[in-house]
């Protein structure tokens, strides 16, 4: 690289003219406590100007310590992202400083979206669709405001098939889509867990395209059912949602998530190839109960929160502390199954919870273990209403 | 000429490039560095700093000048900070060393934080070509990096 080879000699002419003045010679001076301080012009500022690279690793710590304490929120937080992104000692140092978002509840790097969320409270993000392009951004919200222009997290195409749906999840923005697709598909074949997830990888075609490097790890996001009630669709729905990925031991007390560090490099823009498994069949005990023998590392479960039917409103009710506001069958809480066979208080807290705002604004709020990436899947795969109505 | 009723007390600091500074003890004992070489009585008179020169040492002195006075409010310490702190980079980064050096916590924050406030919003060229800081990075590292930048800036008005 030239651009190197340029800097080089910056840096080597900056060094020598900084020991020159350090020889210069001076008349004696002595400062009286009345001194006052004169302005001193001479210095020339590429003096010192290559000791910057130069910098002793615990003050350049100090300095991005303070740029990542203050920049706490989007989109000043870009500055981070671009401190790590200077050299390879600063990157070090920054990938250092940034925790993950469960202990921070700060997203920063784009790895930050397939981290858990915070423990102690819901991240709010919201959900743009654009009907004509069949497009879903998710942005990270910044402001109380339900939707506010917030950090745009991720991208999702949606491609209907005659059989199943195609989505495509990505960290650009574009128009170009090379991510992660996923498939969501209905009423699965009766097959245990294991063999589906085989039967299925065929269809997934996005990650050779990307990079023939990936490796071919399909392994399932989740399995969704949506479960019908007695009413039909006029009923809440019953969702159940297996995190193939997640232990059901991340939210025992001290329990961890599997928290991805980095990329694979050379592949940001593609997620492992994600098989993601909807169906609206009774089926799950099967899927259950097939090879995750060990309690501790049974896949969690997740289900809806039931909603309680408000008399006065003649409808079904759930609270959304104010981030939801318009009323859809499509809105819900999910929390930790009681099956999954923690304490009662697991079984309290919302850990992703969608709803409609707007025509086609939807907030999503999630919190540890799940992450966005997830928390977006999951979401992408209720706008389907095909089963909602059959 | 005026009397002074008590006698103050002075040290002499001798910089790099041999200058001496004469100022009052109480200044200079902000220091930590300074303060435990006076109670370590390993120092003389004369103060050696082989690692600061005249010129960062006049600046050092002045701010410590200002904040031994304990009259001057809290508002003015931090317009006396803001506009110390005011200075060429290259200026802020030998001060650091020095504060660093003489363990002088608070002028260590303020520069620390102009360099910081410098580097918001600014892209990573920018920081490398201000700072002379040679990109290091592989093709392949660098090819994973714009990727993480595009996203970072997604939305986001170029400035």
């Amino acid at each position: 690289m030239s651009f190197k080879v340029d800097f080089g000699g910056i840096s080597r002419r900056g060094f020598e003219m900084k020991l020159n003045y350090g020889l210069g010679s001076r008349s004696r001076r002595v400062i009286q406590d009345t001194w006052v301080v004169a302005a001193e012009a001479e210095m020339d500022d590429g003096l010192s100007r290559s000791c910057w690279a130069n910098m002793p690793s615990e003050l350049l710590r100090e300095v991005l310590v303070r740029i990542e304490a203050s920049e706490s929120s989007w989109p000043l937080r870009k500055s981070v992202v671009a401190c790590a992104g200077v050299c390879r000692s600063w990157r070090e140092i920054v990938k250092e400083i940034v925790r993950t978002p469960e202990g921070s509840g700060k997203l920063t790097f784009p790895v930050s979206v397939k981290q858990p969320g915070p423990r102690d409270s819901l991240l709010q993000c919201y959900i743009k669709r654009n009907r004509a392009t069949q497009t879903y951004h998710l942005y990270l919200s910044e402001s109380q405001a339900l939707a506010d222009d917030g950090k745009f997290l991720l991208a999702a195409h949606k491609c209907r098939r005659p059989t199943h749906t195609d989505y495509t999840i990505s960290l650009n923005a574009g128009v170009q889509f090379f991510g992660t697709k996923f498939t969501v598909c209905d009423g699965l074949p009766p097959h245990a867990g294991a063999k589906m997830t085989k039967s299925r990888s065929t269809r997934l075609v996005g990650s050779k395209q990307v990079s023939p490097r990936v490796p071919a790890g399909n392994y399932p996001v989740a399995h969704i059912s949506y479960e019908l009630n007695v009413l039909g669709s006029r009923g809440p729905r019953r969702m159940h949602c297996v995190m193939d990925a997640i232990p059901v031991s991340a939210i025992e007390p001290g329990g961890v998530a599997p928290t991805q560090i980095e990329f694979p490099l050379s592949n940001i823009d593609s997620f492992p190839t994600l098989p993601f498994f909807r169906s609206r069949s009774n089926r799950m005990e099967k899927i259950l109960s097939s090879p995750l023998d060990g309690h501790r590392d049974r896949p969690l479960v997740l289900e809806n929160k039931a909603p309680r039917w408000h008399e006065q409103l003649q409808c079904w009710c759930l609270n959304f502390h104010g981030r939801v506001t318009v009323a859809s069958v499509k809105n819900f809480q999910l929390v930790a199954s009681l099956e999954n066979g923690q304490a009662r208080s697991e079984h309290e807290k919302v850990i992703l919870q969608f709803g409609k705002v707007g025509k086609d604004v939807f907030t999503m709020d999630y919190r540890y273990p799940i992450s966005a990436f997830q928390a977006f899947a999951i979401c992408l795969s209720s706008f389907d209403t095909k089963i909602a109505r059959e | 000429m005026a009397t002074t009723t008590t006698e103050t007390k002075m040290l002499t600091l001798c910089t790099s490039d041999k200058q001496q500074f004469q100022i009052e003890e109480t200044i200079a004992l902000q220091a930590v560095t300074i303060r435990n070489m006076v109670e370590d009585e390993c120092a003389s008179n004369v103060i050696p700093l082989p690692n600061v020169n005249s010129k960062i040492m006049i600046q050092i002195i002045e701010y410590l000048k200002k904040h031994v006075d304990s009259s001057v409010s809290k508002e003015d310490m931090e317009k006396f900070d803001s506009a110390f702190v005011e200075k060429k980079l290259s200026e802020i980064f030998d001060i650091i060393l020095a504060a660093n050096y003489l363990n002088i916590k608070n002028l260590l924050d303020i520069c620390c934080q102009r360099v910081a406030d410098v580097m918001k919003n600014k892209s990573p060229e920018w920081v490398r070509r201000t700072f002379n800081i040679v990109n290091d990075f592989t093709a392949e590292e660098e090819a994973k990096i714009r990727k993480e930048h595009e996203w970072a800036f997604e939305g986001v008005d170029e400035d």
